[in-house]
């Protein structure tokens, strides 16, 4: 058990930061309460994760063979990652952390599943733009059929609320089917944990940090996204979910994060505003970039410091 | 969509109707004290309309603050609820409006003089007409049915007619041989009557916003 507690931090701390991008508009705004969204949230990832959780976990243990002492190394080193990434408020994706940390491993085996990771690639940088293409896409067939409704001011609000709640729902199903494989993954790699009790055990954690930890970050990023119309803030999270549910399809994790950054520009795109702050992007390309980078020398550094040994001189 | 869902957001749309039952009461009683005082030029003996002007005002009130705590009980988007309370605020000022006239003549002991009566009576038939309009225009977002702009201009044509009238009568006011201080009691008198039209456009306009924003 605690050789699994890097992925359970790992777990807790996705739950505890990601929750905000399915439930953050309703919350932050007031909608739902805080604890009927997070146990919606709670519910729907652990749902996702047993349902649909199988392909990521695949692909993230086909990257490079990992034996379970180099597991403990990949899950504790992303989730230093993350930290720090947290600490320095920089933009972080677990699933690049996680992906930094085995290609550091991968790199000191001498195995790179090289067309393996050039597809977790692609998805990286298909996350936001496949957010922007399904907002403007989502944002114009449903403002043509909810300009045709014939409903009153109260109506459309109860609508947006309702829609709100069921698309936050299906985010929370998104986000526990793609990210789960950021949790256990390497375990499943290296023979520690069955597919099911990954799924399980990864969904569980993620439970924890929703339950035990979102609450805050869902205020707080959420705010943000309540800035969009209602109507907008709808289209981000269905283009959001979406965008992470078909990545889970392709079997790669990416960061909701991003996706909903996509889905914030392309909602910008449709009104002809600037939505996301330049300094927002770079800031993101910059965690981008750093994120793997800096997980994979931390999982290089632990596994060289796990090597010495103490040898009494003479 | 069933009641039981959004029980918060039926309640809240009640109490507006009922909150514009109140407004258009509020109304009539005003409409009846400034008659009395028009027809028999008695002015300062309407106590009973004063009361009831007030007491519906108050209920208006009273309606509003109901539908605040309802809104920030989470019923409603947020921006739902800055754009109602925004209207509501607004159209409190129609009765306060009212209720300040009214005071004004009756402790000021205001005799309105037989050279501007008709014209009074025409500024503030038009008042009402646009308060009509106004509630009209309410009732139709709520509704969503077709119209809102057609009533924005009529309200706005209204709003000029009445402007016209307010400058017609000071006019006159400031030409005939009052006593100085009575015609400057009754000027502010007459810009506070003034001020019903111009408000009943400002709510106008603030509804056509508020619908045109519902439209993505």
């Amino acid at each position: 058990m605690l050789s699994l507690l890097g992925g359970i931090f790992l777990g807790w701390s996705l739950g505890a930061n990601d929750a905000s991008n399915v439930f953050g508009s309703a919350v932050a705004a007031r909608m739902v309460k805080f604890w009927t969204a997070a146990i919606l949230a709670s519910v729907f990832v652990l749902l996702g994760a047993l349902l649909e959780g199988q392909a990521g976990i695949e692909t993230l243990k086909g990257l490079t063979p990992l034996n379970p002492e180099q597991a403990i190394v990949c899950s504790v080193a992303a989730a230093v990652t993350v930290t720090i990434m947290t600490i320095l408020s920089l933009p972080v994706s677990t699933s690049q952390a996680v992906v930094g940390a085995i290609l550091g491993v991968a790199l000191l085996n001498q195995n790179v599943n090289i067309p393996g990771l050039g597809k977790v690639v692609a998805c990286w940088i298909g996350t936001p733009v496949g957010g922007i293409i399904l907002s403007i896409v989502i944002y114009r067939v449903l403002a043509f059929f909810y300009n045709r409704l014939n409903i009153n001011m109260f109506q459309a609000d109860s609508l947006l609320r309702l829609s709100l709640i069921v698309a936050g729902s299906y985010g929370a199903y998104a986000l526990g089917a793609n990210n789960v494989a950021n949790v256990t993954a390497v375990f499943v790699g290296a023979g520690e944990l069955t597919v099911f009790s990954a799924v399980l055990l990864g969904g569980l954690s993620i439970d924890l940090g929703i339950l035990t930890f979102s609450r805050r970050v869902m205020e707080t990023v959420g705010r943000r996204l309540v800035k969009l119309d209602p109507f907008s803030a709808l289209v981000v999270l269905l283009a959001e979910a979406i965008t992470v549910h078909i990545y889970t399809i392709i079997g790669v994790p990416v960061s909701t994060s991003q996706a909903v950054i996509g889905a914030v520009l392309g909602v910008g795109i449709v009104k002809g505003i600037r939505t996301v702050e330049r300094r927002t992007l770079i800031n993101i390309l910059v965690g981008w970039l750093l994120t793997p980078a800096i997980a994979a020398v931390i999982a290089l550094s632990i596994y060289f410091a796990m090597q010495l040994r103490y040898v009494p001189s003479g | 969509m069933p009641k039981f869902f959004f029980k918060k957001q039926h309640q809240v749309e009640a109490l507006i109707y009922d909150y514009l039952e109140y407004l258009q009461t509020s109304k009539k009683y005003f409409s009846e004290a400034i008659n009395t005082c028009l027809e028999t030029g008695v002015c300062t003996d309407f106590d009973f309309q004063i009361r009831l002007t007030h007491k519906f005002e108050s209920k208006a009130d009273d309606v509003r603050e109901k539908i605040k705590e309802l809104m920030y009980g989470k019923a409603l988007l947020p921006e739902s609820r800055g754009d109602i309370m925004g209207l509501l605020e607004d159209m409190d000022e129609v009765p306060r409006l009212f209720e300040l006239v009214l005071h004004m003549i009756k402790t000021q002991k205001l005799v309105i003089p037989d050279f501007i009566a008709t014209d009074i009576k025409e500024l503030l038939e038009i008042s009402f007409e646009n308060c009509e309009l106004m509630i009209k225009q309410v009732k139709t977002l709520f509704e969503r049915a077709k119209g809102i702009r057609s009533l924005v201009s009529t309200i706005d044509f209204n709003e000029s007619r009445c402007d016209h009238i307010e400058r017609g009568i000071i006019t006159k006011i400031f030409d005939s041989d009052l006593d100085p201080f009575q015609k400057l009691q009754l000027k502010e008198m007459v810009v506070n009557m003034g001020q019903i039209s111009d408000q009943t456009d400002r709510i106008s306009k603030r509804v056509n916003i508020i619908s045109m924003k519902r439209r993505v």
